[in-house]
C-alpha cells in the first residue's frame, strides 16, 4: 500500500500550510531527509497533484451553493446589468474555490507513551486519576501540556483521545462534541451510506476529528470503499472530498469504476488527468513506461492504460466505443 | 512580604482555591486573591479550576494557566497548602512532603487495621 505521507509537505504552498495548521517545518525535517534519500514519491500535497485533483473535482456552482438549512428569510432579488451579473458570477466562483479546498490526507498519528515521573509513594491514596491541562492562551493545541497522574503514582502524558477531549472541554470548537457521536461507529455508518449521505458524514467527520486521528481515517476509508462498491462517484463530485477519494483509489489501484464513470459522462480530460496521476504515483508500471516513450495524449493514453493495468478491460472498452460512436454521430450531424 | 505587590495596606497575594458549585457538588476555582478577602470573594485573576468529582471516564479534570501562574509566583504570590499539593501532583512543583507523609500514614493505618483482623481470625480459627 503506498504511503499517504505528509513527506512532500516541504513543497506545500504557504496558504495551504496556514489553513491546515500543520506543525512547523523543523519538526518535519527528519521526514523530509528520509523522503529525499528514498525515491521522491509524489505526496498528496504536491502542487502538480493538487492541480490535477482540483481539475477532476469539477466546479458545479449549483451543487456547491446548494441551499443549506438556515433560518427562514424572504428571498432577495437584485436587478443587474450583464456586466454586474458577470462580476457576481466571478465572485461566486472565487467563493466556490475556497469552499473546495481539500482537507489534508495524513498518516495515522503515533500513540503517545511518555512517562514523566514515577512516585511509588502515592500508590493507594487516590481512587481516580487527575488530568491536568495547561490553559495558557497563546500555545498551539498540538504543543499544549496535558498530563495524567494515575492512582498508582505515575505521571504520564495524556493519550491522543484524552488530549482531544480536554482541549474540546476548555477550548470548545464549533461543530465538535466532547464525546464523538455514535454515528461514527461502524454499525451506524452503513445506514447513513444507504441514504446516500456520504458528503454530510464526511463534513461532520472533518468537524469532529483531527485529520491524523485513526477515527477520521477509518470513517473516510469506509466512505470511499462504499462509494467505490456502489459506483456512486457523482455524490462527491464538486465537493472538497473528491480529491481525497481519488487519492485513496489511486494508491490502492482501484481506479476502474471511476474511469468508467468518467467516460460515461463524457469527461475525457478528467480521465486523462486520472491516468496521468496514476503514472505519477506508480512510475514503475508498464503503461507509465509506454506513455513516456510514446508521449501519448488523450484517448490513446486511456487505451494503453486499459490494455495493461485495468481489471475490468471489457467494460472500459465498451464505454470507450460508446463514447467514440457518440462523438462520431455528433460531429457528423 | 515582597516589595513588588504593594496594593492597599496589609495583606498579600495568595493563590488558593475558591469553592463554588452547589449542595453535594463542589467545584474549585484556582484564584490569585488578596489574602484578607473572603474565600469566594473578589479576586485578582482566575488561574484555573479543579473538579473534585470524577467524570464519566473516571478522571478528575483540572486546568491550570501555567503562564499566568508563573507571572504571579514571579511577582511574589504565596500558595495555600492545597494549591501546593495540587501543583505537586501536576508536576509543576516537586511533590509536597505532606502528600508523601499522608500516603505513608494511610498505608500504616491500613496495615494496622489488617493485622488486628488477622490476629483475632487466627486466634478464633486455631482451636
Amino acid at each position: 500500500m503506498a504511503a499517504l505521507g505528509a513527506r512532500g509537505s516541504a513543497a506545500l504552498p504557504a496558504r495551504l500550510r496556514a489553513l491546515w495548521a500543520l506543525p512547523a517545518r523543523r519538526a518535519l525535517a527528519a521526514d523530509a531527509g528520509e523522503g529525499k534519500a528514498a525515491q521522491p514519491k509524489p505526496a498528496f500535497t504536491d502542487e502538480a497533484v493538487q492541480t490535477l485533483l482540483y481539475k477532476m473535482t469539477g466546479l458545479d456552482l449549483h451543487k456547491v451553493f446548494r441551499p443549506v438549512k438556515k433560518g427562514l428569510k424572504p428571498p432577495h432579488y437584485k436587478l443587474m446589468t450583464e456586466a454586474q451579473l458577470e462580476e457576481a458570477t466571478r465572485k461566486a466562483i472565487e467563493e466556490a474555490k475556497t469552499k473546495l479546498i481539500m482537507p489534508p490526507v495524513l498518516n495515522e498519528r503515533e500513540p503517545i507513551d511518555d512517562v514523566l515521573a514515577e512516585d511509588k509513594v502515592l500508590e493507594g491514596t487516590e481512587t481516580a486519576k487527575y488530568v491536568f491541562t495547561d490553559l495558557s492562551y497563546s500555545i498551539p493545541h498540538r504543543e499544549r501540556f496535558i498530563v495524567v497522574r494515575e492512582p498508582n503514582g505515575v505521571l504520564r502524558k495524556a493519550t491522543w483521545e484524552e488530549r482531544d477531549r480536554m482541549i474540546q472541554i476548555f477550548f470548545p470548537k464549533e461543530g465538535r462534541r466532547v464525546i464523538p457521536p455514535t454515528l461514527f461507529k461502524d454499525e451506524n455508518l452503513g445506514t447513513v451510506f444507504q441514504q446516500d449521505r456520504h458528503e454530510d458524514v464526511l463534513n461532520m467527520c472533518i468537524a469532529q476529528f483531527e485529520p491524523d486521528s485513526p477515527d477520521y481515517i477509518r470513517v473516510h476509508h469506509r466512505a470511499y470503499e462504499d462509494i467505490e462498491k456502489h459506483a456512486k462517484y457523482d455524490l462527491l463530485r464538486s465537493t472538497r472530498h473528491f480529491g481525497g477519494m481519488v487519492w485513496y483509489l489511486l494508491s490502492r489501484k482501484k481506479t476502474d469504476g471511476l474511469l468508467i464513470d468518467m467516460i460515461n459522462r463524457d469527461l475525457l480530460e478528467d480521465a486523462t488527468s486520472l491516468i496521468t496521476l496514476y503514472h505519477m504515483l506508480h512510475p514503475e508500471c508498464q503503461s507509465a513506461k509506454e506513455a513516456k516513450e510514446g508521449k501519448l495524449q488523450g484517448i490513446d493514453l486511456i487505451k494503453v492504460f486499459v490494455k495493461t493495468e485495468s481489471q475490468r478491460e471489457g467494460y472500459i472498452q465498451l464505454a470507450l466505443q460508446a463514447y467514440e460512436e457518440a462523438m462520431a454521430t455528433s460531429s457528423a450531424s | 512580604g515582597s516589595r513588588l505587590l504593594r496594593g492597599s495596606r496589609g495583606g498579600h497575594v495568595v493563590i488558593r482555591f475558591a469553592l463554588g458549585g452547589c449542595t453535594n457538588r463542589p467545584f474549585f476555582r484556582i484564584v490569585a486573591a488578596n489574602s484578607r478577602r473572603a474565600r469566594d470573594g473578589k479576586y485578582l485573576e482566575q488561574l484555573g479550576c479543579l473538579d473534585p468529582l470524577p467524570n464519566a471516564h473516571g478522571e478528575k479534570v483540572a486546568g491550570l494557566n501555567l503562564e499566568r501562574l508563573r507571572y504571579w509566583l514571579g511577582c511574589g504570590a504565596q500558595l495555600s497548602r492545597p494549591a501546593e499539593k495540587l501543583l505537586g501532583l501536576a508536576g509543576f512543583l516537586p511533590l509536597h512532603p505532606m502528600t508523601v507523609t499522608g500516603a505513608e500514614r494511610l498505608r500504616r493505618r491500613r496495615q494496622r487495621e489488617q493485622q488486628p483482623e488477622a490476629a483475632p481470625a487466627d486466634g478464633s480459627a486455631e482451636p
